[in-house]
């Protein structure tokens, strides 16, 4: 019973239990349920939820695709690795890409390769960031193998998780962009550089004053040390300030800084000068774009060289400007074909026309007179052929006044060489021109004036000397023709007044030409005690029968030649032992030669001159060598021009050397003087010198002479000579005669006078000389109108020996013939004197009238009363330079001369008619030597009347 | 509390003695349900008590003991039962180290108006740890015995030191050091 009790109330229990069960599990199903079909209701809202989300979803798609289409813009996507995923068709028209091309390939492939890595730089940098957005540019390869730059903007996809999905990208064309920019970097970059390495200082600021370009020159400039790189972007504007110290005016050039600073136009070239002594220059230059002010640039340039080379050129510029405007010269600048190029303002101030008027013009046509066109065009064909030239002409001014110019012109020769044109410097020399012509008219005056006194004194000298002469020679024969004691004292009184008044006009004579420069040394080698041995003879011969002994004492050295200008020396010698001989009364004239030092061959030899006369006091020893200066006490019986001395010093002096004098009142005087001499290596044997030839009257006697002479009275006075001491002799009129005479036989001395008509001594002897001929090497002897030793050189340069001057003493010519003459033939000794030659033509004479007497009378008073004045009219023509009627005159009066016997006269006087014709220019240039001609025609007339007359008077008598 | 740890008592007693004590202990204990239990329905709590007092009573084995036994034969079901719930754990550890963040959050998902245990846990190295339970019911004997169990059914041997932290045993300390 338990048993199934408690089987019972276990299954009840499980009944129960089975009961609760199924009505809890009912419940839960029911549940169940409900949830399912709740479950199965939201289900399909979702799903037609999301069939219209996606409608939606395709169509937004398709409208941004239909945007990503439309832009220009690339489009594309790349996955994390860098594959293309998507690309816009921009592509394609941009680089040429399809997207067949492009997708699945990597970005890689259509990059630049020097740019690949940065971009994968790029790329790889946003991912590890994790940027959502960024910018990045790179040129890209286009298909065809081109280039276009491209900037894109890429955006990081990511999923709900923050995976990284792809990279969108929307890369755009920036090439034009680019190329631009790298334009304007190029331009920047060029003009940085050149900037910077510009040889000026250069400031750029920003409108702000704020540095944007600045280069070293600048700052060495400015003494800024910072570097120039670290000053851009700062401000500048206290630059000028700290910089004022380094310049001459600082207020001034902060002042002008403000002041462009203010106007900001631009100013270039403003010079500025600094403390240091350079110079700048400065250029402002404002910078606009457009009309908006961006800043300025400062340039400032050390133009301190070119500065200094400018303001030297500009000083020597102004100085020549200056120079030129205080030389009054005008310029004038014409073409090759004459016509005016420029005139300078001078030029127009002295033509007076202006600038304009000018310009343009011909030179010829405006300026020139007709009658120096010639000139011009020379003066154009000398320029041609490149020779500056200066030449004088007259202008025509505008007011048609002329005015003489000085023109110097010269080729202007452009930088080809090709001569365009010429520039001429005129000088108004109007002025000068009349002066000129005053000038020269007070020259001709002054001219005629010396000529007239040179002639005077010329004509004075001969007037004088030849009556002197034949008074001196005629007082010599006097004497032998045994006058009585009462008459010897008045001829010795003749003698003594007319050597007197020779040895005056002498003295005068020379001292004009030494005055006038004329005398001139001529060194030669000469025999030195030779000469002072011949001095010594001279005067012994004059100082016989008076109580004064003539000693030479030589220096046992001086031996052989010596080189020196013997004639002065001779000529000193003369007049001071001339001067000796007349202050000595009784005693010794001493003449001493010693050299006083001797150096290599050059000697100093002293010469000494001592007298026993009366001396000279010692208040009157300073003034002995002055001119016209005599000592003598008043009523010395000699009396001179007190030139003797004078002449000797100078003649001393212009030999190099010295002279002195020492005296005692009552003892006499010594001279001293000192001259230089060489020695010469070539030594003349002295046994051959004529001087130590001393040669017997005997021997003398029979010697053959040739005189030539064309002055009849010293014809006479040589002839008597010679004849009295019975030597043979020939006489010759004038040169030519004298050569012919030469030919025809052997002299043994020719006399040789020098001034004669038809050829004159010296062309003589020189012909003589150097043709063949039995006399080539014969002694010649000068006979000199003049002491001088310009006559004398001029003498022995031709060949001849000696000289000796007119008027002369019988003895001088004796001493003469004594040293030359060497006989060749003996002649018997003739006692008879022979009579002196006519100085008529006789032979002219007697083949004219033949003896008839009262033809030759009707002749001869003609000649001397009608013919004789006639003389005097030529003379006057002469003196005019009137040579059409001097020829006339000459060819008129020529033959009357050969009808009195003055055949030479003839001959002088045809001279003046043919020279009077030799020139078709007429004979201005032979005027000179025409006048001279007739002066000497004028003194043969004078000296030639006196014989006309007395032959005159002869042939009336028979 | 839910009919499953009702019935599984009443089999473990039938197994263990046989149903005449099933039939006295749900006969002369009170119980409002009736005794009728079903594994899917719920039940009042204090039931259990009642019928393990009752069976002490009956068999003389203290309410502890009798808790601690049951444990270990429960747990022994749950790896038949829940089978799933345990299949991806391979050790007693892991699976105890679980219990709070797995088991009750699953079982919460089945049974949403269960009211479950609270364990603080803390594994101080790979074989110690320490289990605080936490829970009104006071059953802190039930949850030894299931430790055991989960020992047992991994074949691993552990000493498990109880401590009562609270008088009432509404909490509990278990250290379990893996031997």
């Amino acid at each position: 019973m338990s048993d199934i009790d408690v089987l019972k109330r276990r299954f009840l229990r499980e009944k129960q239990g089975r009961l609760e069960a199924e009505s809890i599990l009912e419940k839960k199903a029911l549940e169940l349920y409900v949830a399912n079909e709740q479950l199965r209701q939201l289900n399909e809202n979702l799903e037609s939820e999301i069939r219209k989300k996606l409608a939606e979803l395709r169509e937004s798609e398709q409208r941004y695709r239909g945007l990503i289409e439309s832009v220009q813009d690339v489009i594309y996507k790349i996955s994390p690795t860098g594959i293309f995923t998507f690309v816009s068709p921009a592509a394609e028209k941009l680089m040429g890409y399809t997207e067949a091309d492009v997708l699945g390939r990597h970005f890689n492939q259509f990059v630049q390769p020097g740019y690949r890595e940065s971009l994968r730089d790029f790329y790889l940098d946003m991912l590890i960031r994790r940027q959502d957005s960024t910018y990045h540019e790179f040129p890209a390869l286009t298909k065809n193998g081109g280039e276009v730059w491209i900037g894109q903007t890429v955006r990081l996809m990511t999923d709900y998780e923050g995976h990284i999905l792809e990279l969108v990208a929307v890369a755009r064309d920036i090439t034009d962009r680019k190329r631009a920019e790298e334009a304007l970097m190029t331009t920047q970059a060029r003009l940085s550089t050149l900037i910077t390495n510009l040889q000026s200082g250069v400031l750029v600021e920003d409108e702000h004053r704020n540095v944007i370009l600045v280069n070293k020159l600048f700052c060495d400039l400015f003494a800024i040390t910072a570097a120039p790189q670290s000053l851009i972007g700062q401000d500048c504007s206290a630059v000028a300030e700290d910089a004022k110290h380094l310049f001459v005016d600082p207020a001034d050039f902060t002042q002008r800084v403000a002041q462009l600073l203010a106007s900001r136009e631009l100013e270039v070239g403003e010079r500025l000068y600094m403390m240091d002594g350079r110079v700048l220059e400065r250029d402002y230059i404002p910078i606009y774009l457009g009309n908006q002010y961006m800043g300025h640039l400062w340039r400032y340039s050390d133009v301190t060289e070119r500065f200094n080379s400018r303001e030297q050129l500009r000083r020597s510029e102004e100085k020549y400007r200056g120079i030129l405007n205080n030389l009054e010269l005008g310029v004038l600048e014409i073409d090759n074909d004459q016509n005016i190029v420029h005139a300078y303002e001078e030029f127009c101030n002295m033509v007076g026309y202006s600038q304009e008027e000018l310009v343009g013009r011909n030179v010829q046509e405006i300026l020139l007179p007709t009658e120096f066109h010639p000139v011009i065009s020379q003066q154009q064909k000398m320029r041609n052929e490149g020779q500056a030239g200066s030449y004088e002409l007259q202008i025509i001014k505008k007011d048609s006044s002329r005015l003489w110019a000085l023109i110097s012109g010269a080729s202007i020769i452009d930088e080809h060489g090709v001569v365009t044109g010429s520039i001429g410097i005129h000088y108004n020399i109007t002025e000068r021109k009349l002066l000129e012509q005053e000038l020269a008219l007070a020259k001709q005056i002054a001219d005629d004036a010396r000529q007239a006194e040179k002639q005077f004194l010329a004509n004075m000298s001969h007037e004088i000397r030849t009556p002197l002469n034949a008074i001196i020679g005629m007082s010599h024969l006097l004497f032998d023709t045994r006058p009585t004691r009462q008459q010897m004292e008045f001829i010795e009184v003749l003698k003594t007044s007319a050597d007197f008044l020779h040895s005056l006009i002498s003295d005068l004579l020379d001292m004009t030409k030494i005055e006038a420069g004329r005398i001139e040394m001529h060194p030669r080698p000469f025999h030195l005690a030779g000469l002072l041995r011949a001095t010594q003879r001279v005067f012994q011969m004059k100082l016989e029968n008076r109580p004064i002994e003539m000693d030479v004492m030589i220096d046992a050295r001086i031996t052989g030649d010596f080189i020196g200008d013997d004639v002065m020396l001779n000529q000193i010698l003369l007049n001071l032992v001339g001067n000796a001989e007349k202050f000595t009364e009784k005693g010794c004239i001493q003449l001493t030669a010693k050299i006083k030092k001797q150096e290599n061959d050059q000697c100093w030899i002293e010469f000494q001159v001592a007298d026993t006369g009366i001396g000279i006091p010692d208040d009157k020893l300073g003034i002995v060598f002055q001119k016209f200066k005599q000592i003598n006490p008043q009523g010395h019986k000699h009396k001179g021009t007190g030139l003797g001395l004078a002449i000797t010093k100078e003649l001393v002096e212009i030999q190099g050397g010295t002279i002195s004098v020492k005296s005692r009142e009552g003892e006499g005087s010594v001279f001293t003087f000192m001259l230089s001499y060489a020695q010469s290596v070539q030594s003349t044997d002295p046994a051959e010198s004529a001087e130590n030839r001393p040669v017997s009257d005997a021997i003398l006697a029979q010697c053959n002479i040739l005189v030539v002479e064309d002055n009849l009275m010293n014809q006479k006075y040589v002839s008597n000579l010679l004849n009295k001491w019975n030597i043979t002799y020939t006489l010759a009129s004038d040169g030519k005669k004298a050569v012919e005479e030469a030919k025809k036989q052997a002299f043994d001395l020719i006399l040789m006078d020098i001034q004669m008509p038809i050829m004159d001594g010296y062309q003589a002897a020189v012909a003589i000389r150097s043709t063949h001929n039995p006399n080539q090497h014969v002694p010649i002897v000068a006979l000199t109108a003049s002491a001088m030793p310009d006559h004398k050189s001029t003498a022995l340069t031709v060949g001849m020996n000696d000289f000796l001057t007119k008027p002369f003493e019988p003895k001088q010519l004796f001493a003469v013939l004594q040293q030359y003459a060497v006989p060749r033939k003996m002649f018997p000794v003739a006692e008879s004197e022979r009579p002196p030659a006519n100085a008529l033509d006789r032979q002219q004479l007697s083949n004219i009238y033949n003896g008839d007497s009262e033809y030759a009378m009707d002749m001869f008073t003609t000649f001397l009363t009608d013919i004789v004045p006639e003389f005097a009219v030529l003379a006057e023509k002469v003196s005019d330079q009137d040579w059409p009627t001097v020829a006339r005159l000459a060819h008129k009066l020529k033959p009357t001369l050969g009808m009195v016997g003055l055949t030479n006269m003839q001959t002088m006087l045809r001279r003046v008619e043919e020279m009077t014709d030799s020139s078709p220019a007429g004979p201005q240039t032979n005027s000179q030597a025409l006048q001279l001609l007739y002066v000497d025609f004028e003194q043969e007339l004078s000296r030639m009347l006196p014989l006309v007359t007395e032959e005159l008077h002869r042939i009336s008598q028979e | 509390m839910k009919g499953i740890v009702f019935t599984e008592l009443l089999e473990m007693v039938e197994q263990q003695f046989d149903y005449t004590l099933v039939d006295k202990l749900l006969t002369d204990s009170p119980l409002p349900s009736g005794g009728s239990y079903t594994a899917v329905g719920t039940y009042d709590h204090r039931e259990i008590n009642v019928l393990v007092e009752e069976l002490s009573r009956q068999t003389g084995v203290p309410i502890p003991d009798l808790f601690r036994a049951y444990g270990r034969y429960l747990f022994g079901r749950f790896t038949q039962v829940y089978k799933p719930l345990i299949e991806n754990v391979h050790s007693a550890f892991d699976l105890m180290a679980s219990v709070e963040q797995h088991i009750h959050v699953e079982v919460q998902k089945l049974y949403p108006e269960a009211e479950l245990p609270h364990f603080d846990i803390t594994r101080l190295g790979p074989g110690h740890m320490i289990m605080i339970y936490q829970s009104e019911r006071k059953m802190g004997d039930f949850a030894h015995g299931l430790l055991e169990g989960c020992l047992a059914h991994f074949g691993e041997t552990a000493t498990i030191t109880k401590t009562v932290l609270d008088a009432d045993g509404s909490s509990v300390q278990f250290e379990v050091i893996k031997q």
